[in-house]
């Protein structure tokens, strides 16, 4: 218990400052920017009381929102996360995982995972931006962010996930 | 009425979803007034200083380039001054002087500046903000001009007592009157959220003459900005649909994504202005 706290701690800090110091920052293409910090939403243990998820996300969301100017925002994009992470997990793997278990290639598989992380992202993308875009609406260019954005915030969780040394030493954590 | 209490407090996450949403809603539609809370923004304290972590870092590379503009803005001071010299002396040697004439000395120039670096920065988005380093301590308020060496850069819609929120051209709710050097009509500045290099001028008569390369300036209408201060050159224009007024794009002369060193405007004059303009549209209604 006292672990886990710590270890989402660890990832809260490490992740939004990567996000806010680094990542707000690019603009491939002048189209994607990617949004890691969902990494730590992703790798939150499965089988957390419901209402502590969303409270995280939502106070995940609105420091992103603090840093970038956005109030409300990223905190929208991430309660959705945060609500739907649950059932999709279930829907995704069937009901047979234990509770605690951190999502990872190993306890979700490949294909597990990048469903689980593709359809996070997605989500979590198109509230986001289709947020942004109330304030100037642009279809053509909205698609494009959006699709960019989420290819590259995927690509980055893959490659943080591959690298990710916790995970391949304990991806079945009980 | 149990049965009722059981499913509230089984399906509670439904509730607390429905309610931090709609939280979210109300941050959002309030951001889309001018009225903010400090609290969820680069203002605050500790988001202010953390957030200036990469700005400072990105400053220190931006050093050299920063340093070259500002050695040629010098230059071109330097050579604006000479010839204002010469001006005013050929003008003296032309006209009557005499003792009796005295200058108007208690109409000063309304402007000042205070310099701020930029601690946070952001051309990715499409609500962009500038964060800088000074404050209400300082003697900002909310609806000053900023501008750097480049030119315009935007106006201050945030202060908290150490930093200010900056919206700058690159913003959607960005916009500022101006007009291509040389006419007098005015058009309004607006952003499409596409190119960090490119703005657009909307709105501007037909019969305004113009071509490439123009300089287009502010207009000074608002009190927020003096007259003539340069915001870029005309690169590209078309027809808008009511076919009564062009549409410019403007190539923005300032860098933003290289920018360290502002200057906030202040105009001392700007209360009273806006003061009397709101006198005239209470007195009209």
């Amino acid at each position: 218990m006292v672990n886990d706290f710590v270890r989402n701690l660890i990832y809260f800090v490490l992740f939004v400052l990567i996000q806010v110091l680094f990542l707000n920052h690019i603009y491939f293409l002048r189209l994607a920017t990617p949004f890691l910090y969902l990494y730590f939403l992703l790798k939150l243990p499965n089988g957390m009381a419901r209402s502590r998820m969303l409270f995280l996300a939502f106070f995940t969301g609105l420091t992103i929102d603090a840093f970038t100017n956005t109030p409300g925002m990223h905190a929208a994009a991430c309660t959705l996360v945060g609500f739907i992470r649950e059932p999709l997990i279930q829907f995704l793997t069937g009901k047979d995982l234990p509770e605690g278990v951190y999502p990872s290639f190993r306890s979700f598989g490949y294909g597990g995972f990048f469903r689980y992380s593709l359809t996070l992202v997605a989500i979590h993308h198109l509230v986001l931006f289709g947020i942004e875009s109330l304030s100037l609406f642009d279809p053509l260019f909205l698609i494009l962010r959006i699709v960019g954005s989420v290819g590259m915030t995927t690509l980055l969780v893959f490659a943080v996930e591959a690298f990710n040394v916790e995970s391949q030493r304990s991806g079945e954590k009980p | 009425m149990r049965k009722l209490l059981d499913f509230i407090v089984r399906k509670r996450h439904w509730f607390l979803f429905v309610a931090l949403e709609i939280a979210c809603l109300v941050l959002i539609y309030q951001n889309s007034t001018y009225q903010r809370s400090v609290l969820i923004s680069t203002t605050n304290v500790i988001t202010g200083h953390i957030a200036s972590l990469s700005g400072n870092v990105s400053g220190f590379f931006n050093m050299r380039t920063i340093n070259r503009e500002l050695a040629e803005k010098n230059g071109e001071l330097e050579l604006k001054l000479l010839q204002l010299q010469s001006r005013i002396e050929e003008i003296q040697a032309r006209g009557v002087s005499f003792d009796g004439l005295a200058t108007d000395s208690a109409r000063i120039f309304p402007y000042r500046f205070i310099m701020a670096q930029v601690k946070n920065n952001s051309v990715t988005q499409l609500s962009n903000y500038i964060t800088i380093n000074k404050g209400e301590k300082d003697g900002i308020v909310p609806q000053m001009g900023v501008v750097s060496e480049g030119g315009v850069v935007g106006i201050v819609s945030l202060v908290s007592d150490h930093f200010s929120v900056v919206l700058p051209v690159l913003n959607p709710k960005f916009r500022l009157s101006c007009k291509v050097l040389g006419s007098n009509y005015a058009g309004s500045l607006v952003w499409d959220g596409r190119n960090a290099r490119y703005a657009q001028l909307k709105e501007l008569p037909r019969h305004v003459e113009f071509q490439k390369g123009d300089t287009v300036v502010t207009s000074g209408y608002s009190a927020i900005f003096p007259t003539g201060i340069i915001i870029g050159t005309v690169a590209d224009y078309r027809r808008e649909h009511d076919d009564n007024f062009y549409s410019l794009e403007i190539e923005l002369s300032t860098n933003f994504q290289a920018l360290d060193y502002v200057r906030v405007l202040i105009n001392e004059e700007q209360a009273e202005q806006r003061m009397l303009e709101k006198e005239v549209k209470k007195d009209g209604k």
